[in-house]
């Protein structure tokens, strides 16, 4: 798994790509502890898969986000990623948009 | 055992680390079935959801403890994964759903919920320490 993160119009961009599961969740997770949260989108564009332990990291992200006054949007999913989070009804809790330009002009 | 059935036991060591190594192998067994990516996806999913809770609730990631894994198949019909701990088991109604309102935010408990959702056929049996899951397919071409 890779993240990359950079700012854009003062919103956060982590662009992760590759695996989210019980091995690389952690990693995420830690990386997600260096950044502000004020305004964030996780940009999932390069996401081939993610596990329950993915999708906690996210939820856990959300709930500090939230905790501090912040938005957080989640980008870019693939049509099998989204159906994850549609059956779980975790995209009744976060803000979910197509691409990663939509979701900055949103969040900002 | 039907006539075209084909059938692979695995015995994995209780050790987080290894299970994508283990769902590799099972996923490398039903490769013949040639099944399209998104029920490959599901399936892999829910092996390592199952192998995951039974390393770390039934066996309580005690090292010495094994995950009996057992795939079969049936060319053109259905894949069916039994994962089995040695743990003394769980109730698996006890199990709440993660999709109701108060649990949403929880920073667990999908596992259980998504295999289900994702195979076609789920059963535990009495004691909770063993779980069969099946996904019935076509063929692809």
């Amino acid at each position: 798994m890779e993240v990359k993160s950079l700012n854009l119009e003062g919103v956060w961009v982590v662009e992760v790509a590759g695996e989210i599961n019980l091995s690389t969740s952690q990693a995420l997770k830690k990386s997600f502890e260096k950044l502000p949260v004020k305004k964030i989108v996780v940009d999932l564009v390069g996401v081939s898969y993610i596990d329950s332990s993915g999708l906690a990291t996210l939820v856990e992200l959300l709930k500090k986000t939230k905790s501090q006054g912040g938005s957080m949007g989640l980008a870019g999913m693939s049509e099998k990623v989204k159906s994850l989070f549609e059956i779980t009804k975790l995209d009744k809790l976060f803000q979910i948009y197509p691409g990663q330009k939509e979701a900055v002009n949103s969040i900002k | 055992m039907a006539k075209n059935t084909e059938r692979k036991e695995f015995q994995i060591p209780t050790d987080l680390s290894g299970v994508q190594k283990a769902s590799a192998k099972a996923l490398a067994f039903l490769k013949p079935l040639d099944l399209g990516e998104p029920c490959v996806f599901d399936i892999r999913l829910c092996l390592e959801e199952a192998l995951i809770n039974a390393m770390k609730y039934g066996n309580r990631l005690e090292k010495g403890l094994q995950v009996r894994l057992v795939v079969e198949y049936e060319a053109g019909r259905e894949v069916r994964i039994a994962v089995e701990d040695q743990g003394s088991g769980f109730d698996v109604k006890s199990v709440e759903d993660c999709t109701q309102k108060k649990n949403l935010l929880r920073g667990h408990g999908r596992g259980v919920y998504l295999i289900h959702q994702l195979m076609d056929e789920v059963k535990f049996n009495a004691k909770g320490n063993r779980v069969l899951m099946v996904k019935r397919f076509k063929r692809q071409h």
